[in-house]
C-alpha cells in the first residue's frame, strides 16, 4: 500500500500515480517540470564577446538568456515580455520562463521573480518583489521599479547569474 | 535447403508447435486471400501454391515430423514487425496484498518506409443525414466528401452511404468511377428522419465487402450527430464481424448529442477509436487527417490472443498511439493499427493477487501477437508474447522507466476525467467535482490553461446544477485524450 503524500489516499502497491488526486507516487526525481521549448537549446562555451553573438540559425529569437552556471541558453522568442521564476508543485503560478530545471530553488529564485520585456529598441527589467533580490551587474534593484538593461549585462536572480544576449537590429 | 527461403511454418504464419487446428485455420485464411480465382497481384498464384505445399506437409503428422527433422533449430525472427516491452518495475514483490504493475508494449514496422508501396484504400463513408444534420453540418460534410472523392488515387475505392431511419447507397463501391456523376449524387443528399446507426453501418459493410481485399486498407468511417436507440447491440455485433474481416471502423461524432461511449465501444472492437468534432468547421480537417492516417497504415490491426492467467487481472488496456483510446479487454484484443511512421503503443495495467506470488516468477500475459502487413499478401508469423516478471522479496530501488512514467502521467489525467464521469453518472456530484478540481490542478501545472478552465467550469456546474454543460464532458474527454498523443509526439521530436 502506498499512501499519497498529497491527499492521504491509500493506493495499491505498485501504483505510480495516486488514483484520487493524480499526484505522482514514485520516481519523482526522474521527471522534471519543463515548460520551455527545448528545441533551441544549445550548449555554448562560457562568455560571449560583444559582437560575436548570433542568434541560432533559423530561429526568430530576439535575444536569449545565457545561464552562466550551467552554460545553457534559453531563447527569447515569439513575444516581447517574459516573467521568470520557478514552478513549484501544487502552486498554480506559471512563470513564462521556468528556471526550476536549473537548480533555481537552490539559487534562491522566487516563484515569480522578475520580468524582462522588450519595448521597441529598449530592454526593460524589473524585480517582482522577490525574496532574495534581483541584481544587474552586481547592483541590487528596488522591487517593482523598471530598469534599463543592455546586451551583455549580467543579471542575477538570487544567486543565479544570467547574461543577457540581444540580437542587434540592423 | 537455402537459408533465405522461409520454412513451411513461416509460410503459413504459425508457430512450430502449432496444433493441427491452428495449421488448418491459417491455411484456410491465406487460401481465401490468395486463391487463383480471387487474387489480383502478380506472384500471388505462386504464393498460393507454396502455401498449399506447406499445408500438405504440415497437415500430415508423419510428413510433418520428417520435415521437422530437416529444419535448423528455431530462431524466432519476425522480419516484418518488431516489438519492445517496458515494465514499470523490474520485478514483483512478495506481498500479502494485491499489487499493480504496468507494461508498455510497442510494436513497430521493421521495414524502411520507402520500401513499401502505400496500400490502396477501400473506404466507405457512412454519413448521418438525419434532420439534425440540416444546414451547415450537412453542407460541410457534402463538400468534404466531394473533396475526398477528388483526391483519390486511381486505385482507391470510396463508397458513400447515407442513413437516417433507413440507409441509401449514394456511391456504390467500384473501381472505375464516373466522378462527375458521383459528385452530383453527393450534392443531392437531403436531411430528414431520425438516426438509426445500424442501418447505415450495415449498408456500409455491404459496400466495403464488395471490394474487400486484404491488400487494401478496408475501413468504414461513420459520421453522426445523434444517438441511436435500441440497435446498439446489433451495431456492436456488426463491428465484431467487421473486425473478423479486417475491416476497421472509426466513429466521428459531431456536436453534443451523440453517444461517445457507444461510438468508442463500436470502434474499439476493430482496434479503432472515436473522434469528437466540436464545431462543424472541424469536420473537413478531421476527415482529411483520418484519410492521411489510413494511407499510412502498415498493418491494419494487431490482434493479441491470450490465455487467462490465474490471479492476474488485466485492469486496464489503453492504446496511446496512433489513436488514443481504451482497448476492450477480451481474450482476443484488437490493439490497433501500426502506421509506417508511428509504432503502436499500448499500456497495460495488471492487478496481481498475493496468491500468484508462490513461485520465482510470474507470467502476466502469455499469448501471441498476430498481424498482417496490408501492402503484402504474405502471412506474417505470429509473435509470442510472454510478459514475465521475477518475484523478489524486496522492492527494487530502480526508478521506473521514463517512457512509462510520462505515458502514465498523461493517462492519469484521462482516467481522472473518466472517474469524474463515473461519479457523476452515479449521482455523486461532489466526488465528481473533486476529481475535476484535481484534474484542473494538474492541467494548470502542465500549462493547459484553457482545458483547466473548462474542467473548473464543469466542476462548478456539477456542484451547483448537478449536470454537465452541453459539451462539457466531451470537451474534457477528447482533449485529455489528445494530450496523450501530444506527449508521444513531443518525445519523438
Amino acid at each position: 500500500m502506498i499512501v499519497c503524500s498529497t491527499c492521504k489516499h491509500a493506493n495499491m502497491a505498485g501504483a505510480m500515480f495516486c488514483a484520487e488526486c493524480g499526484a505522482q507516487l514514485v520516481g519523482k526525481d526522474s521527471l522534471t517540470t519543463q515548460t520551455i521549448n527545448t528545441d533551441n537549446f544549445k550548449k555554448v562555451a562560457k562568455g560571449y564577446s560583444e559582437d560575436d553573438y548570433q542568434p541560432f540559425d533559423g530561429s526568430d529569437a530576439w535575444g536569449s538568456l545565457h545561464l552562466l552556471d550551467t552554460g545553457q541558453v534559453l531563447p527569447l522568442t515569439s513575444r516581447n515580455e517574459f516573467t521568470m521564476g520557478r514552478i513549484s508543485e501544487g502552486q498554480p503560478i506559471m512563470p513564462d520562463i521556468d528556471l526550476s530545471p536549473y537548480q533555481a530553488y537552490a539559487a534562491g529564485v522566487s516563484r515569480l521573480h522578475a520580468v524582462i520585456k522588450r519595448d521597441g529598441g529598449r530592454l526593460i527589467f524589473m524585480d517582482l518583489g522577490s525574496a532574495n533580490g534581483t541584481y544587474v551587474n552586481g547592483k541590487r534593484l528596488n522591487p517593482n521599479a523598471e530598469q534599463l538593461i543592455h546586451h551583455g549585462d549580467i543579471i542575477a536572480l538570487g544567486k543565479m547569474k544570467i547574461q543577457i544576449l540581444i540580437k542587434h537590429d540592423k | 535447403m537455402a537459408l533465405s527461403k522461409p520454412d513451411y511454418y513461416a509460410i503459413l504464419g504459425v508457430f512450430r508447435d502449432a496444433s493441427l487446428e491452428d495449421i488448418k485455420r491459417a491455411y484456410f485464411d491465406s487460401a481465401q486471400k490468395l486463391h487463383p480465382d480471387k487474387n489480383v497481384a502478380p506472384g500471388e498464384t505462386e504464393l498460393f501454391l507454396e502455401i498449399q505445399q506447406a499445408y500438405e506437409v504440415l497437415a500430415n503428422p508423419k510428413r510433418r515430423s520428417l520435415y521437422n527433422a530437416t529444419l535448423p533449430p528455431e530462431i524466432e525472427v519476425n522480419t516484418a514487425v518488431k516489438h519492445e516491452i517496458h515494465f514499470s518495475r523490474p520485478n514483483l514483490v512478495k506481498l500479502g496484498e494485491p499489487q499493480l504493475i504496468y507494461a508498455l508494449l510497442e510494436v513497430s514496422s521493421r521495414e524502411e518506409k520507402s520500401a513499401l508501396p502505400t496500400p490502396p484504400l477501400n473506404i466507405c463513408l457512412v454519413l448521418d443525414r438525419s434532420t439534425s444534420m440540416q444546414g451547415e453540418k450537412l453542407d460541410i460534410v457534402k463538400a468534404t466528401a466531394i473533396q475526398l472523392l477528388r483526391s483519390l488515387r486511381p486505385e482507391d475505392v470510396l463508397s458513400v452511404v447515407s442513413f437516417s431511419d433507413r440507409a441509401e447507397v449514394i456511391i456504390p463501391a467500384s473501381i472505375s468511377p464516373d466522378k462527375k456523376k458521383q459528385e452530383g449524387r453527393i450534392q443531392m443528399m437531403q436531411a430528414s428522419g431520425a438516426t438509426e446507426i445500424f442501418n447505415g453501418l450495415e449498408a456500409g459493410m455491404r459496400e466495403v465487402r464488395r471490394t474487400l481485399d486484404p491488400s487494401r486498407v478496408n475501413h468504414i468511417i461513420l459520421l453522426t450527430d445523434g444517438k441511436t436507440y435500441g440497435d446498439e447491440q446489433a451495431c456492436l455485433q456488426l463491428a465484431e464481424e467487421a473486425a473478423a474481416l479486417n475491416i476497421g471502423i472509426t466513429g466521428m461524432g459531431i456536436g453534443n448529442e451523440w453517444n461517445d461511449i457507444f461510438l468508442d465501444a463500436l470502434a474499439s472492437r476493430t482496434g479503432g477509436s472515436s473522434a469528437y468534432i466540436s464545431k462543424p468547421k472541424d469536420i473537413e480537417r478531421l476527415l482529411v487527417e483520418k484519410f492521411k492516417a489510413l494511407i499510412n497504415i502498415y498493418a491494419d490491426d494487431v490482434l493479441l490472443e491470450l490465455k487467462e492467467q490465474e490471479h492476474v487481472k488485466i485492469n486496464y488496456v489503453f492504446r496511446l498511439q496512433p489513436e488514443g483510446g481504451s482497448v476492450e479487454i477480451e481474450s482476443h484484443m484488437h490493439l490497433g493499427p501500426i502506421l509506417r511512421e508511428a509504432p503502436l503503443q499500448v499500456l497495460f495495467e495488471f492487478l496481481v493477487s498475493p496468491e500468484a506470488l508462490n513461485g520465482d516468477a510470474l507470467s502476466l500475459i502469455s499469448g501471441s501477437l498476430k498481424t498482417s502487413i496490408t501492402a503484402r499478401p504474405m502471412p506474417v508469423p505470429p509473435i509470442r508474447l510472454n510478459l514475465t516478471r521475477e518475484i523478489h522479496s524486496n522492492p527494487s530501488a530502480e526508478p521506473p522507466p521514463t517512457q512509462i512514467l510520462s505515458a502514465l502521467s498523461r493517462l492519469t489525467l484521462y482516467r481522472m476525467q473518466e472517474r469524474a464521469r463515473t461519479a457523476a453518472d452515479a449521482g455523486q456530484y461532489d466526488a465528481a467535482a473533486r476529481h475535476l478540481h484535481n484534474l484542473a490542478t494538474h492541467l494548470l501545472s502542465q500549462g493547459e490553461h484553457s482545458l483547466a478552465k473548462t474542467a473548473l467550469f464543469e466542476a462548478d456546474n456539477l456542484e451547483r446544477m448537478h449536470a454537465w454543460s452541453a459539451s462539457g464532458h466531451k470537451d474534457i474527454k477528447y482533449q485529455t485524450r489528445a494530450l496523450l498523443l501530444s506527449g508521444v509526439k513531443e518525445k519523438a521530436r
